[in-house]
């Protein structure tokens, strides 16, 4: 046996038991007097609904599983499909979603503790916890520290466990069905809860206890031959308890009117069926002592399943740098994920404070079924895409029906949940956007299947959904310098400008060759010309790979074939992250005119990144002249000078053209501190400022000046625009202009 | 000792252990070849404790500490998946034709030995090779790269 099979050592019993042991838990031992007083025995329909719900998730989950079986599950997928904003909103979802469940589970461990150990309700302050609270509070200690210290033995009981309950239940149900009367049973919609209409409401509340079945997927990269045994796992364990909780409900409410299992009567209704059910085998106590039994071993599994799920979430999420990597640290002597655990850990304890066991149910549900709907959107975006890698080995049936029921199920029954509990699941979304918006943006780096496709398509896709998909864009961690190419014969010094830069960034560069075919040619047509572009893309991109590898700099390299150049440029800059983009401009590299200024309307909006355009007269950094008016451009100008320092030991001079000679040099001063240029040669002129430079700039080897009005690039590069300075002078020239990015709420909404 | 030395399997858990082994190790070898085993203990049957790539990648660093560190040194990587972390390493031993096993006493006071198995001892009573093990010396403890927390240690 390799050791990729011994990595892999979860049998189909022991996925089917995960699957099982989380969800027979509290929801059948502990929701059953809420759910009958909802619906009256028209509960046990309830359930059926809920499973009906799961089995289509079960599906896509299982298909999704196989072809990505890892780490993570369903929080994966999504993010894998959807991209990271919607990905922070699955994580952050699944992962509050599994402690709201975590707090429910143990509050019913509580509930069944509290029916023997006489516990004290306490009061601390302004809180009051009842016995079941405290018993709570006790047990999520014991099952947090269990998954702290990591002790393997907790797993391999976990077959035991499942398999004790399963028997329980079994004896259980047998006994009472003997015991049930079925008139007891009627009516079977009674009016008091409000008839049929009762049955989806309760479903709302009961579908908490199938929150289970997608906790064999974040294991996924444990099992053996996931491509088998993932499917019949998750899908079989949604059959198994679908059919158990159904018979469950039918027994309990014939041996019991259901009005007398409601919560005003009772809080542990099982017992009391139990109490009757073995009864009339005369072994009432044991039958009770067993439920209580059962009881206690279904929540513990539930809340310790969940708790470890949540650190494969909070792992993954940190692989996709959606989270802090220093959640995830391992522990040197338990090697255990316990930052993870203890942070889940406090939430548990905080939920199950301040939470009751209906409400912790519901908002549970509410954010699974977010993920749920995510889920099955994912599996059409993986299916409709047409991912290579993408090669399941189950296959959802009826596709793509399924996986659509899958998410107007989801996210349909979401609106049967109370007002305060569908805004609670909105707060959730909305802190997901925020939490991606505000903090991983800036670091995640991996973009979704969706927005590549969208992007890879944006010729023939609607300008709003390609434009949605580019602004939502991870930013990437790394500092990213974008090189268009087009003319060999000034590849060589863009590279170089753009590697120094890069390489004093500690950022990366990425080469691209944008080649333009006729408006004629549809793009997928070219590929006719690709012999042609691959032997002319590949000849230019290897030469920028070895130019940027001579400075240490990583480098990636891309061709693009569009209608259009520069246009291209911005799209580019915008799907590759880029921060900077250098690009070299001459009189042999104007846009085709006639269509230019039309195409540039959009892009006057908004410049997507910093830009250097570089007038290619050879690279020499030895003597740089720099001259400003200050304003945001000269600063861009002012930086790459710094850097270029940093990179030839460059001599720098600054130059300020003004009529008020004291005032310029005072001005001259401070700008050259600001800018970190003490060290630069300050050169204040008056009179006309294109000759002034010009003058200075006999004595450089190359001038870098920043954009002195907005739309400088846009104007130059269309051709509109003539910059006399930048012809006249005899080095080369590099204009700067900084990134103009719309606002959050434009980028949002605009 | 230098026979006894010439080819040893060393065994780390984490990455404070693989500093300690490290610093305790060096002054002993000479060119020797070095077969480090981290073994990602399985449960068995039933979820681990942390997910498989997690530890996979955690291994990685647990390996880089030791290369560093024995720069002089022929060091192979040893990554082993098993239910019993001492089998594993006498397995990793056999497979590298281990002249002995060393390892470093490791920290950490009765309650932790118990909670976690204490590995080397049970390597010094099972043992089928020589196993030698080196004094922990606190003084010789390098700062551990990465690791934002030494605190559970000791």
């Amino acid at each position: 046996m390799g050791d990729e099979e011994l990595a892999k050592d979860l049998g189909l019993l022991s996925a089917l038991t995960i699957g099982v042991g989380t969800m027979i838990g509290a929801g059948i031992f502990v929701l059953p007097g809420q759910a009958a007083a909802a619906a009256g025995p028209a509960v046990a329909l309830s359930f059926v609904v809920g499973g009906v719900i799961s089995l289509f998730t079960a599906l896509s989950a299982s298909e999704l599983g196989t072809a990505m079986p890892k780490a993570g599950g369903s929080y994966y997928y999504v993010n894998h499909a959807l991209g990271p904003l919607l990905g922070s909103i699955a994580g952050w979802g699944n992962w509050m979603g599994l402690a709201f469940a975590s707090a429910f589970y143990t509050l019913g461990f509580g509930e069944y503790i509290a029916t023997f150990l006489p516990l004290p309700a306490i009061v601390l302050g302004p809180v009051g916890l009842t016995a079941y609270q405290v018993g709570a509070l006790i047990a999520g200690l014991a099952f947090i520290a269990v998954n702290y210290i990591g002790a393997k033995e907790t797993g391999s009981v976990q077959v035991v466990i499942v398999t004790l309950l399963v028997g329980i239940l079994t004896v259980f149900s047998v006994l009472g069905f003997l015991q049930a009367d079925i008139s007891t049973l009627r009516p079977f919609f009674p009016p008091e809860t409000g008839g049929p209409a009762a049955v989806l409401p309760a479903t709302g509340l009961v579908f908490v206890s199938f929150l289970g079945f997608a906790k064999i997927t974040t294991v996924a990269e444990e099992l053996k031959n996931p491509g088998r045994n993932l499917p019949i796992a998750v899908v079989g364990s949604v059959l198994i308890v679908t059919t158990m909780y159904a018979i469950i409900m039918v027994v309990l409410m014939g041996v019991i009117n259901w009005r007398q299992l409601g919560p005003a009567f009772t809080t542990t209704p099982v017992l009391d069926v139990a109490e009757i059910a073995f009864g009339t085998v005369g072994l009432a106590a044991v039958g009770v002592g067993l439920l209580t039994f059962a009881g206690l071993l279904a929540t513990a599994s539930s809340a310790n399943a969940s708790i470890l799920a949540s650190s494969r979430i909070n792992f993954a999420m940190g692989r996709d740098k959606l989270i802090s990597a220093k959640l995830n640290v391992i522990h040197p002597n338990f090697a255990t994920p316990y930052r993870s655990i203890a942070v889940t850990g406090s939430l548990i304890l905080l939920f199950i404070v301040v939470g009751d066991v209906k409400t912790l149910a519901k908002a549970g549900s509410v954010l699974h079924l977010i993920v749920y709907g995510l889920l099955n959107i994912a599996l059409i975006v993986m299916r409709e895409a047409d991912v290579e890698e993408y090669d399941p080995a189950f296959e959802v049936p009826l596709y793509p029906i399924v996986p659509i029921l899958g998410a107007l199920t989801s996210f349909g029954l979401i609106a049967f949940m109370e007002p305060i509990e569908i805004a609670l699941s909105l707060v959730f979304v909305a802190g997901g956007v925020i939490w991606y918006l505000v903090y991983a943006r800036g670091k995640a780096d991996k973009k979704g299947i969706l927005s590549q496709y969208i992007l890879a398509r944006s010729d023939e896709l609607p300008q709003p959904a390609v434009k949605a998909a580019s602004t939502v864009q991870p930013d990437g961690g790394t500092y990213r310098v974008m090189v268009p190419l087009a003319n060999p014969e000034h590849e060589k010094d863009l590279i170089t400008l753009a590697s120094a830069i890069a390489k004093q960034r500690g950022g990366t560069v990425d080469a691209v060759h944008i080649v333009t075919v006729p408006d004629q040619t549809a793009l997928a047509g070219a590929a006719e010309y690709t012999d042609e572009i691959d032997a002319s893309s590949e000849t230019l991109l290897e030469r920028a790979r070895e130019d940027a590898e001579t400075f240490g700099v990583p480098v990636e390299t891309h061709t693009i074939i569009s209608h259009r150049r520069f246009e291209e440029v911005f799209d580019a800059a915008r799907s590759h992250d880029a921060d900077l983009v250098v690009m070299g401009w001459g009189a042999d590299s104007h846009g085709s005119p006639g269509r230019v200024e039309s195409a540039f309307d959009e892009v006057t909006q908004e410049v997507p990144c910093d830009f250097v355009v570089m007038r290619d007269r050879g690279f020499d950094p030895s003597e740089l002249l720099v001259p400003t008016a200050g304003g945001p451009d000269s600063d861009l100008s002012a930086s790459v000078a710094k850097l270029l320092q940093q990179e030839y030991g460059s001599d720098v001079s600054l130059l300020h053209v003004t009529d008020d000679e004291a005032e310029g040099r005072s001005f001259l001063d401070s700008w050259a501190e600001e800018h970190d240029l003490e060290d630069a040669t300050l050169l204040v002129e008056s009179g006309d400022v294109e000759t002034r430079i010009e003058e200075a700039a006999a004595d450089a080897s190359m001038v870098v000046i920043g954009a002195t009005e907005r739309g400088l690039l846009n104007r130059l590069v269309s051709g509109s625009m003539v910059l006399d300075v930048v012809d006249d002078v005899e080095c080369s020239v590099l204009m700067a202009e900084k990134a103009r990015r719309r606002s959050l709420r434009e980028r949002l909404f605009g | 000792m230098a026979e006894l030395l010439d080819n040893v399997v060393l065994p780390v858990a984490s990455r404070d252990d693989a500093a300690e082994t490290v610093a305790a190790i060096r002054p002993y070898l000479d060119g020797a070849e070095v077969t480090v085993v981290h073994v990602i203990e399985k449960a068995g049957g039933a979820p681990d404790k942390a997910s498989v790539e997690q530890r996979e990648e955690e291994a990685d660093h647990i390996f880089d500490i030791v290369e560093d560190g024995l720069a002089d040194a022929t060091v192979e990587r040893d990554l082993r998946y098993s239910t019993d972390t001492v089998d594993a390493i006498f397995d990793a031993a056999e497979d590298a034709d281990a002249s002995a096993i060393v390892v470093s006493t490791r920290g950490g006071n009765r309650l932790l030995q118990l909670l976690t198995g204490d590995v080397a001892l049970k390597l010094v009573t099972e043992n089928d090779r020589p196993v030698v093990v080196l004094p922990h010396d606190d003084d010789s403890t390098e700062p551990t790269p990465d690791t934002e927390d030494g605190s559970d240690h000791g």
